[in-house]
């Protein structure tokens, strides 16, 4: 089904549509030794709508990357629902769920790891074409070369090795191979957080005009919470597995609902002594916590600065609720937010 | 109160080279800076612009093919290129300490990491011997380990990141050094971590005096805590000054890119990026004239033929740069103050000379072309 982008281009006020993605109580535990178990995300639920782009941030095993292989199915879910295009793929397998899958596609942080060294640049962007049945080698030639052309790269070096190309130029080959079986969605997972900072800046432009020219709808998950303000229509802030706030990107940097949220980006450096003199560090108490131990209640509340503890935040976990229009957050005393953290 | 005037490390013309089977890397050309007492100083840009590679000759730890072919480094009048080996192994982690970007690979995993203070202290006779233990536990207080004469039999494995990073830091700060240089300290580090070790540096150069080299691809942490600012890039210094001079008159157009190519958190995200165009060049055989060339939006003819110099920029002689045209020139005559095209030669019109240019249609690189793409639009 053809998407109407142009009711939902950024910028323009979003209009009510069918969610393209759905999450809902999205759930992933992994085995840990004999009997732990690593929750690695906890209860997830959200929408992505047609043409929109959601961030994803959060600290270092937060649940980011797995959450994202959770959707595109690269790995299974231990319980929810993921509904893509009106299709629950939790439920889908063989032949029904790679028809589905192609339609979904992920880049990856390290564009060294993510790229076989044996294969020419042609075959790996060939690859998933060739899956899908396109064995015709001038046909596939021309559609390597298109594809080439669409991410920056001199289309007549198709024949040559990864290993011949820059950092941010191989993250192009993944957005070229991406791109090659004309996806809906694309979950980008740190696509720029190995590059250099002078390449990030071309790759976020080129993902930008890929999305205004193929009507793409993104997943964007980085630690970088200037760069997915950035990129973002809506930003998603994620703690030990939980979402714990969900705002319009436009409105995150004014005013936070959410304890967390408002330490992470008192914590963000900008590039401005003025300004630097002036920041004040929101300090959490402690470190993260273990997934395989997460605290009870509230898991924050080991950390949060303003925790009831003894009390409602140790004793019950919040739900994520909508605070103001569009703003959701999931803490006890979002109110005092503003004011006392 | 720091004395700015007075330096404590001078680094003069240094010049430091890698012989690979691919021919001479000239990974540091020629650099010259003061690091001033009780001052933070920063170096930025981006990978493989020599930043590691001039604080490794700085303290002598360049090795395999890496020589150092030039230039001097006189810390309390001693140039320390020239010292034998073991009087510097004392200069390094008593007089200079150094912190780097992982600190897993440069603790020790089979010891504890009291013990590795310790041995840090013993090694250089500054700390009565009666007094090491009991300075093990405060040093790791005062970069805040929580409970530390518990935390201080544990093994680097038993901590995290971040308090790996600060036990790295109470080793260094062991022997009182006079000069802390920290390579990249929170790159591999979350913001939240990130923030309270920089706080800590800053406590540290505001508390002891002690000077601080930051190397960093960041320029936010930069603005957060230097003083002053080099800038470098393909292994030159291209601008320095103070933090207020770089982040608010930039005069490198490299300089000027990079602020403008990052988003900023503070800022409404409307806008697109003003990416720099292509790639740093190969170091074994960069452009001639100046290095930044094949990528810079102001250039004109002299910068493919001449290496500009580093000179004085406007009227404070502590704002240096290296470039022909400079940001002055470029907002007066090529509208550098709208510019949206960030292309080579975007904003002067100046293509590169004819024998140039075959070499770039060889390039890997060209401009994106979504128009070209049939098949891929819509569905
Ligand atoms: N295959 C696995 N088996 C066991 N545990 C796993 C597995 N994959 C991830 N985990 C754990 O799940 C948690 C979430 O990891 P994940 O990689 O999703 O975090 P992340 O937010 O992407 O972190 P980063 O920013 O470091 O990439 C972590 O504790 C991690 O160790
Ligand atoms: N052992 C080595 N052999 C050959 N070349 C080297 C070696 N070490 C460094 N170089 C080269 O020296 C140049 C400068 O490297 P350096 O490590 O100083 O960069 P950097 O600015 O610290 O980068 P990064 O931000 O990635 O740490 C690079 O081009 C690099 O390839
Ligand atoms: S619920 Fe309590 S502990 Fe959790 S974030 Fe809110 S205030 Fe903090
Ligand atoms: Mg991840
Ligand atoms: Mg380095």
């Amino acid at each position: 089904m053809a998407v109407d982008a142009a009711a939902v281009r950024p910028g323009a006020t979003p209009q009510p549509a069918e969610p393209l993605l759905r999450v809902a109580h999205v759930t992933k535990h992994f085995r840990a030794g004999v009997s732990g178990v690593v929750h690695a995300v906890e209860d997830v639920s959200f929408d992505i709508k047609p043409g929109e782009t959601v961030g994803l941030v959060g600290e270092s095993g937060s649940g980011k990357s797995t959450l994202g292989r959770v959707i595109t199915q690269l790995v299974p879910a231990t319980s929810g629902q993921v509904i893509f295009d009106g299709v629950d793929l939790t439920t889908l397998r063989g032949e029904r769920l790679r028809q589905q899958r192609r339609h979904l596609q992920m880049i990856f942080q390290d564009p060294f790891a993510s790229l076989d060294p044996r294969m020419t640049v042609g075959d790996i962007i060939a690859e998933p074409l060739v899956n899908f049945g396109l064995h015709d080698h001038k046909e596939k030639d021309r559609k390597v070369q298109e594809l080439l052309r669409v991410v920056g790269l001199n289309p007549y070096f198709n024949n040559r090795y990864p290993h011949e190309f820059s950092g941010g130029q191989r993250q192009r080959i993944g957005v070229a191979r991406a791109l090659a079986l004309n996806p809906k969605l694309i979950v980008c997972d740190e696509p720029i957080s190995a590059l250099d900072v002078s390449i990030q800046a071309q790759i976020i432009n080129l993902l930008e005009d890929l999305q205004r020219e193929f009507n793409l709808t993104y997943l964007f998950i980085a630690h970088d919470l200037s760069v997915v303000r950035h990129i973002s229509d809506r930003v998603m802030v994620m703690y030990l597995g939980k979402i714990v706030e969900i705002s319009p990107s436009e409105d995150l940097y004014e005013s936070q609902e959410h304890p967390y949220t408002k330490a992470l980006l008192s914590a963000i450096p900008v590039p401005d002594p003025k300004i630097e003199s002036q920041r004040r560090l929101v300090e959490l108490s402690g470190e993260i916590p273990s997934p395989l131990f997460p605290p009870s209640g509230c898991n924050f509340h080991t950390r949060c600065p303003i925790a009831r503890v003894p009390g409602i935040c140790a004793d019950e976990d919040p739900q994520l609720q909508e605070k103001s229009p569009g703003r959701f957050a999931k803490c006890h005393f979002s109110d005092e937010v503003r004011t006392k953290v | 109160m720091p004395d700015i005037t007075k330096p404590i490390l001078e680094v003069k013309n240094l010049r430091t080279s890698f012989f690979t089977d691919d021919g001479e890397v000239k990974a540091v050309r020629d650099v010259s800076f003061d690091l001033y007492e009780g001052e933070t100083l920063g170096i930025v840009g981006e990978s493989g612009c020599g930043k590691s590679v001039t604080v490794m000759s700085i303290l002598g730890l360049v090795q395999r093919l890496g020589k150092i072919t030039g230039g001097q480094v006189l810390f309390r009048g001693k140039d320390l290129t020239k010292i034998p080996a073991d009087e510097l192994r004392h200069v390094r982690g008593r007089d200079i300490a150094m912190i780097f970007q992982d600190p897993l690979s440069s603790l020790n995993p089979v010891l504890s990491v009291g013990y590795q203070i310790d041995e840090a202290m013993y090694a250089h006779d500054v700390i009565k011997h009666d007094d090491i233990r009991a300075r093990g536990v405060d040093l790791l207080e005062e970069v805040r380990v929580p409970d530390a004469s518990r935390r201080i039999k544990d093994y680097p494995h038993q901590f995290s990141g971040g308090m790996r990073q600060r036990a790295m830091i109470a080793m260094g700060l062991s022997n009182k050094p006079k000069v802390l240089i920290a390579d990249e300290p929170t790159t591999a580090l979350d913001v939240t971590v990130q923030a309270q070790i920089l706080e800590l540096l800053r406590d540290l150069n505001q508390n002891t005096g002690t000077s601080i080299i930051l190397i960093t691809h960041n320029l936010g942490v930069v603005a957060g805590l230097c003083q002053r600012v080099i800038v470098m890039y393909a292994g030159e210094i291209v601008e320095e000054g103070t933090a207020e001079q770089i982040f608010e008159n930039p005069q490198h157009p490299y300089t000027w890119s990079l602020l403008r190519s990052m988003p900023r958190v503070d800022t409404s995200r409307r806008e697109r990026l003003k990416s720099i165009e292509g790639l740093p060049p190969d170091l074994i055989a960069p452009p001639p004239g100046c290095k930044f060339n094949p990528r810079c939006p102001f250039r004109i003819e002299q910068c493919f033929s001449d290496d500009p110099t580093l000179e004085t920029v406007g009227d404070d002689d502590r704002h240096i740069a290296k470039c022909w045209v400079r940001m002055k020139r470029a907002y007066a005559e090529m509208g550098a103050a709208t510019l949206t095209d960030t292309r080579p030669g975007a904003a002067s019109g100046v293509r590169p000379p004819k024998t140039l240019v075959e070499k770039l249609e060889d390039s890997r690189e060209i401009e994106p072309d979504t128009e070209a793409v049939g098949d891929l639009r819509g569905s």
